[in-house]
C-alpha cells in the first residue's frame, strides 16, 4: 500500500502544529485553502502524484483549464487506501463571497461577477475627459454610473472635469465626501428635516451643491443652514422632457431663484436639468437634445436679466455630451454612464467600449439551443431591458429570470459550449447592474488586478 | 451597504426613508396559515429563501411548523447564508455545476444536509466524484421542466438514465423529483387548480417511471406559492417550494389567507405639478417590477420610475402632500428584497426589531 505523507505545500506554516496533532498515518492532509479551488490533471503513481499535486492556490491560477480537482485525484488514493482527513469544523472552510488571490485568471472567478477590464475603463476615460480637457464647459462625473470611488478618483485625476461628483442619493454623498471628494452636487431634492440636517453637516467639511424645486424647500434650507453655520449652493431644478421634478422654465424658476437669493444661509448657484438619456441617432439626437437645453438656457438669459448671476448650468449627459457641450452658456455636463458603459447606450455611443461585463456560468443545456446561466435580474438587473452578449455569436438573450438568464443558441454556430463554461453579459444599464453589486473584479490583461468596493450601494435614504 | 438600524420603540411617522418595513403580525400570521394548512398533510412546506434572504425568517417559519424542518435556496451562497444562520437541511432546485463550487458544497454537506437538483449525466459524474473525495453524500434530485423552458429533463427516460447513474455512484444520494412552475397567466381559480395538477403531474409521471425501475423516490419537491394550496391536493407531493407567501405580492393576489407584510416606506419630496407627487423611492429600492400601488391610497397610481423618485399620480387632488410618508406595496417581491440590508420590523405602528439580510446579493 502506498505510503502519503502529508507535503509540505499542502499546508500552511502555521498550521503545522495541527498536521502532528492530527497524527495519522497514511493520511493527506487538505486545508480549506488548497482544497475548494485547485484542479489538476491527474497522474497516477500516488507517491509523485502527491509531490505533482502541490501548488498552492495562489501558484496556480489556472484552474479552469486543468481538467480534474484535486479531490477527484484524492479518491483514486482513497481507493488504493489511502485515507483522506479534512480540516476541523474550527478551520474556516469558505468566506462569503469568495475571493481569489490577485493575478487568478478572470474565468475562475466565482459567478455571477462583475468584472471590469481596466483598459477599457482608462479608454472611456480617456475619450470623455479629452473631449472637455480643450473646452472650458467642465465633465461633472455622476458616480451612479459606477458606484465606485476608485474610479471617481480616476475620473478626477483625467482632467477636464469642473473638479468635482455628482450624486444622486445623500447617502451616497456622505460615502463620497467620506472617501475624499470636496465637491459634491446632490441632484435631488433634500426635504425631511433629518435630512436637511444631514446635508447641513456634510456642507461643513465638503462644498455641497442641492437641487430645489420648491419656495417651501428653500425656506426650510435657508432656516437649517444658518442655525448650522454653513452656506449651501442651491440650483434651481427645471422639468424639461421628464415627467418628474423640477419647475416649469421661465417665470417659475426666476420666482423661485429670487427666493433662494433672498435667504441668508444659501448660495444661488444656478440651473440644472435632468432631460431624461436621449436614446436617438444623429440629426434627432442634436435638435431633441437642443430643444430641451434650450428651455434651461432661455431660463438662464430671463435670470440674467434680471440681475441674477448663473454660475453653473448644469445639463446633458452620456447620451449627448459633445452637443451640449457646444452650446453657449452650459457649464458643466453630468455624465456617468461612458466609464463603464452598458448595452442601452452600446449602438448610440461607439466612441465607448463596454468596459464592465457579468461574468455568468452555464448551469443547464436542456436542449439543443437552449442555454441557461447562473446570473439573472438579480445578478445583471433587468429594470430597462435585456443584456448584450457580445462574446457569443449566434446567442440571443431569450429572458432572464430572478436567479436565470435563458439564451437562445443558433445552432449553425460551433460553440463547443458545455456545463461550467464562462458567458458574458453586458448589463442594459450600468447604473442599475452596479446597484446590485458590494464590489467589481478589476480585470488586466485576463487576470483579477484587484477588488474594489462599491460602498455606497443601498444607500437610499 | 447600508447601516440603518432605529432604535426599537421608533414610531413608524419618524423613520428615516425610503426603508424596507416588515409587518411583524402580518409574517407571523402568514407562518401560522402554513403551519395550519400543513398540519396534517403528507405534503409540507419548504420554504424558499430568495423572497426573505434571512435565516431568521426561515427559522422562524421551521418553528412555526408545517415545515419539512428545511428550506431550498435559489443558489449556492444563500445556502451558505442560511447554514451559517442556524438551517441543517438545504435543497438547491439550481443545478451546481462548476468544480470549484460543488467543493464548496461539500464542504457545507459537512454542517447541513445538502441536496442539489441535476439534469445531466456529466453533472451527477462530477458530484459523485467531488463528494466522495470529501467523504460526504450530497442528495441529488432529478429537475423535470414542465413548462418554464428552464432547465430540467424533457422525458421520463431522461430522468430513469439520471436516477439510475446517481443510485449507482458513491458521493451522491439519489433522493427524488423536483420541479417548479410559474402560473403567471392564470385564468381564474380552477384554470389555477388544472394547470397545477398537470403540470405537477409531469413530474409525478418521471417519478413512476422510476419506481417502475426500483429505485425508491423520497422526495417530490414540487408547486410554489401559486401551488401552496394546489399540492395538498395531489398524493405524492412530498414537499412545496413556497416563497412569496412569507412577505406577500400583489401578483399573488388570490391568496386571500396571506397577509401583505413587506413595504418600502417614502416620503414625498416635491408636488411639482396639479395631480402628481414625487416620492424618495425609486427604481433602485424598488425594482422594475417592484410596486404597483400605495396602501390605503387605491386613488392613486404608479407612474414613472426613476432611479431614485418614484412618481405618483391622482386623477382628482393628490391627497399626499411634501413630508407625508406613504407605503409602496410590492408585485414581485424578491427582486425588491434583493436590493435592501434591513428589515425594521413593525408592530402596533413602532419597530420592535430590525434584521439584517445577509442573504442580499448573494448570487453566486
Amino acid at each position: 500500500m502506498p505510503e502519503a505523507k502529508p507535503h509540505s505545500h499542502f499546508r500552511c506554516q502555521k498550521k503545522n502544529k495541527d498536521v502532528a496533532k492530527l497524527g495519522m498515518k497514511n493520511t493527506v492532509v487538505l486545508f480549506a485553502d488548497s482544497v475548494p479551488t485547485c484542479t489538476h490533471r491527474a497522474n497516477l503513481s500516488c507517491h509523485t502524484q502527491i509531490s505533482g499535486l502541490a501548488p498552492k492556490r495562489s501558484q496556480h491560477p489556472h484552474l479552469v483549464d486543468s481538467t480534474l480537482p484535486v479531490c477527484y485525484c484524492f479518491s483514486r488514493l482513497l481507493k488504493e487506501g489511502v485515507s483522506l482527513a479534512f480540516p476541523t469544523h474550527e478551520e474556516p472552510l469558505m468566506e462569503r463571497p469568495i475571493f481569489k488571490p490577485i493575478g487568478t485568471a478572470e474565468e475562475a472567478l466565482d459567478t455571477p461577477a462583475l468584472v471590469v477590464d481596466l483598459s477599457g475603463l482608462n479608454q472611456n476615460i480617456e475619450t470623455m475627459h479629452s473631449f472637455f480637457r480643450s473646452r472650458s464647459v467642465g465633465l461633472r462625473p455622476h458616480v451612479s454610473g459606477h458606484g465606485s470611488p476608485a474610479i471617481a478618483h480616476m475620473q478626477i485625476a483625467a482632467g477636464g472635469t469642473v473638479g468635482g461628483i455628482m450624486t444622486a442619493t445623500l447617502g451616497q454623498s456622505e460615502v463620497f465626501a467620506a472617501t475624499g471628494f470636496d465637491d459634491i452636487f446632490l441632484a435631488n431634492l433634500v426635504t425631511a428635516p433629518s435630512k436637511i440636517a444631514r446635508l447641513c453637516s456634510l456642507a461643513r467639511r465638503v462644498n455641497m451643491t442641492v437641487a430645489v424645486d420648491s419656495a417651501a424647500n428653500v425656506s426650510d434650507l435657508g432656516e437649517a443652514s444658518v442655525e448650522a453655520g454653513v452656506t449651501l449652493n442651491v440650483l434651481v431644478e427645471i422639468n424639461t422632457r421628464r415627467d418628474g421634478m423640477g419647475v416649469a422654465p421661465g417665470r417659475p424658476a426666476l420666482e423661485l431663484a429670487n427666493a433662494i437669493v433672498g435667504e441668508e444661509g444659501l448660495h444661488f448657484a444656478g440651473l440644472m436639468t435632468y432631460e431624461g438619456s436621449i436614446r436617438a441617432e444623429g440629426d434627432e439626437l442634436v435638435s431633441e437634445s437642443k430643444k430641451w437645453i434650450q428651455q434651461v438656457l432661455d431660463t438662464r438669459e430671463k435670470l440674467e436679466k434680471a440681475g441674477l448671476d448663473v454660475e453653473i448650468l448644469s445639463v446633458g449627459g452620456t447620451h449627448n455630451y459633445e452637443i451640449a457641450g457646444e452650446m453657449d452658456g452650459v457649464t458643466e455636463i453630468a455624465a456617468g454612464s461612458y466609464a463603464l458603459m452598458d448595452e442601452g447606450y452600446r449602438t448610440y455611443r461607439p466612441q465607448f467600449v463596454n468596459a464592465a461585463k457579468i461574468m455568468s456560468c452555464v448551469t443547464s443545456m436542456p436542449e439543443a439551443g437552449n442555454v441557461i446561466t447562473d446570473a439573472g435580474r438579480k445578478a445583471i438587473g433587468g429594470d430597462t431591458g435585456n443584456p448584450g452578449i457580445p462574446t457569443l455569436p449566434g446567442g440571443e438573450v431569450r429572458g432572464l429570470s430572478a436567479e436565470h438568464g435563458g439564451i437562445d443558441l443558433d445552432p449553425s454556430f460551433d460553440h463547443g459550449l458545455s456545463l461550467g463554461d464562462r458567458v458574458w453579459f453586458v448589463p442594459n444599464s450600468i447604473e442599475g447592474c452596479v446597484n446590485l453589486h458590494d464590489y467589481m473584479h478589476v480585470i488586466r490583461n485576463g487576470k483579477l488586478d484587484a477588488i474594489w468596493e462599491l460602498p455606497a450601494r443601498g444607500r437610499y435614504r | 451597504m447600508d447601516y440603518y438600524r432605529p432604535v426599537p420603540g421608533t414610531q413608524v411617522e419618524d423613520l428615516e426613508t425610503p426603508c424596507l418595513l416588515v409587518d411583524l403580525d402580518a409574517v407571523e400570521h402568514n407562518f401560522r396559515v402554513v403551519a395550519d394548512t400543513y398540519r396534517d398533510t403528507e405534503v409540507k412546506m419548504r420554504q424558499h429563501t430568495k423572497n426573505i434572504k434571512s435565516p431568521r425568517l426561515a427559522l422562524m417559519q421551521i418553528e412555526t411548523g408545517g415545515t419539512v424542518g428545511g428550506v431550498c435556496t435559489a443558489k449556492l451562497s444563500e445556502a451558505e447564508v442560511m447554514v451559517e444562520g442556524g438551517v441543517t437541511d438545504i435543497l438547491i432546485p439550481n443545478q451546481v455545476v462548476h468544480k470549484d463550487k460543488i467543493a464548496r458544497m461539500c464542504a457545507l454537506a459537512r454542517r447541513a444536509d445538502m441536496k442539489v437538483c441535476v439534469d445531466n449525466m456529466q453533472n451527477v459524474q462530477d458530484l459523485s466524484d467531488i463528494a466522495d473525495a470529501y467523504g460526504v453524500k450530497i442528495g441529488v434530485l432529478i429537475e423535470v421542466d414542465t413548462q418554464m423552458g428552464r432547465a430540467g429533463v424533457r422525458s421520463n427516460e431522461q430522468g430513469v438514465a439520471i436516477a439510475k447513474l446517481a443510485e449507482s455512484l458513491p458521493g451522491v444520494d439519489f433522493r427524488g423529483v423536483m420541479s417548479h412552475q410559474s402560473l403567471m397567466e392564470y385564468k381564474g381559480e380552477e384554470d389555477r387548480y388544472d394547470v397545477g395538477r398537470q403540470t405537477i403531474q409531469i413530474c409525478l409521471d418521471v417519478k413512476n417511471a422510476i419506481e417502475a425501475e426500483g429505485i425508491a423516490v423520497g422526495m417530490v419537491s414540487s408547486g410554489e406559492t401559486f401551488t401552496i394550496d394546489v399540492a395538498t391536493t395531489i398524493p405524492g407531493v412530498t414537499e412545496v417550494e413556497g416563497g412569496t407567501y412569507a412577505l406577500g405580492g400583489t401578483t399573488y393576489d388570490y391568496m386571500k389567507d396571506y397577509r401583505m407584510a413587506n413595504k418600502v416606506m417614502g416620503t414625498v419630496i416635491s408636488t411639482p405639478r396639479s395631480g402628481v407627487a414625487i416620492g424618495d423611492a425609486g427604481l433602485f429600492a424598488l425594482s422594475g417590477l417592484g410596486a404597483d400601488s400605495v396602501e390605503d391610497h387605491p386613488e392613486i397610481t404608479v407612474g414613472e420610475m426613476l432611479d431614485h423618485q418614484i412618481v405618483l399620480k391622482s386623477d382628482g387632488e393628490m391627497p399626499l402632500k411634501v413630508g407625508d410618508k406613504f407605503k409602496l406595496i410590492p408585485d414581485y417581491q424578491d427582486m425588491m428584497i434583493n436590493r435592501w440590508d434591513q428589515y425594521i420590523g413593525i408592530r402596533d405602528g413602532a419597530v420592535e426589531q430590525v434584521w439584517d439580510i445577509p442573504g442580499r446579493g448573494c448570487t453566486q
